[in-house]
């Protein structure tokens, strides 16, 4: 049975969205929960198992619009780990903001120079 | 005895104050105090990157309030799981839409000596140098996994910040420190 997780967003965790059958996962929203590592253990969990498995190509759409440094933490150690795995598997990572969101697109680009084999676009809407 | 309120209101104007609390910090309570400096901002038309700005160092400094204080209050909910919850004050305010977030929170004294050459040391890097350091501290900190990561909301405060952060550290009596620290955050919000 494929994965499929949804949490709704709430006033400092954002949408999350595991669809593995489709290869896909998307954040959506503000992230400064107290316990961060918490709120994204369930992701980390799954994320872990399904880079083992033999699927051929995944799709992470980050739309974040403010994170705290505590997951700035975690979203570097996920793109680390999608990378890893990104030499003989096809990894996209959307990294979508606005014109306007400064602090999200100067993290992209620091993020960008940290991986090497996955897709990484950042995408300006 | 009751407070001269008069007094107390125009202090608060004087300093150009919006918001004060005092007391047990929890998750819930800074977002809901962030909701409330996120629609002043919106009242004063600050522009979207300087209202992330500020957003970020308010809630980077709720953050180390929570890590540091050295104040507890603890609670037993009506189902029995026990809380504990840090104490601490904090003032926002703006003047002429340049805004500014002060903390104050009892600390052990051997924190004290931490964050102050932590504080001495982001004092003396300008916004590209502080935006290396944070991502090498990110790397450092995941490959440390032990580490609170306290040494990065003190990097983010100081990339937002539109000149050096000033703090205090008063002494008080039993290894206790009363540490303040003041940030001011413009409307280019860097």
């Amino acid at each position: 049975m494929a994965y499929f997780l949804e949490k709704q967003k709430t006033g400092s965790t954002p949408y999350v969205l595991i669809n593995e059958e489709k290869g896909y996962m998307k954040f959506e929203g503000d992230s400064f929960h107290e316990n961060v590592a918490g709120f994204f253990k369930d992701v980390n969990n799954w994320l872990n198992n399904y880079l083992k498995t033999d699927f051929t190509r995944f799709t992470f759409d980050f739309q974040l619009v403010y994170f705290n440094s505590s997951t700035a933490k975690l979203l570097l150690n996920m793109l680390l780990e999608l990378d890893e795995h990104a030499s003989d598997k096809q990894i996209i990572v959307n990294w979508i903001t606005t014109e306007e969101n400064d602090i999200i697109i100067e993290c992209g680009e620091d993020f960008q120079e940290e991986v090497s084999n996955l897709e990484f676009n950042l995408v300006i809407i | 005895m009751i407070v001269d309120m008069l007094e107390y209101y125009s202090f608060i104007k004087k300093f150009n104050i919006d918001i004060i609390y005092s007391g047990p910090l929890w998750a819930e309570e800074i977002e809901s105090i962030g909701g409330t400096l996120k629609k002043r901002m919106e009242f004063d038309e600050l522009p979207f990157s300087a209202s992330q700005a500020v957003f970020s160092v308010f809630v980077e400094q709720m953050n180390n309030m929570l890590m540091y204080s050295a104040e507890k209050q603890h609670f037993i909910h009506s189902d029995n799981r026990y809380s504990e919850m840090s104490k601490g004050v904090f003032i926002l305010g703006a003047k002429d839409k340049t805004y500014f977030v002060q903390t104050g929170n009892v600390i052990k004294s051997n924190s004290a000596e931490v964050i102050k050459n932590r504080l001495d040391y982001l004092n003396t890097l300008n916004k590209q140098e502080l935006r290396k350091y944070y991502k090498e501290q990110i790397k450092n900190e995941n490959a440390n996994p032990d580490s609170k990561g306290a040494g990065l909301g003190f990097i983010e405060i100081a990339r937002r910040a539109d000149s050096q952060i000033e703090y205090s550290f008063i002494p008080l009596v039993g290894e206790r420190s009363f540490f303040s620290m003041f940030v001011t955050i413009g409307q280019r919000g860097n």
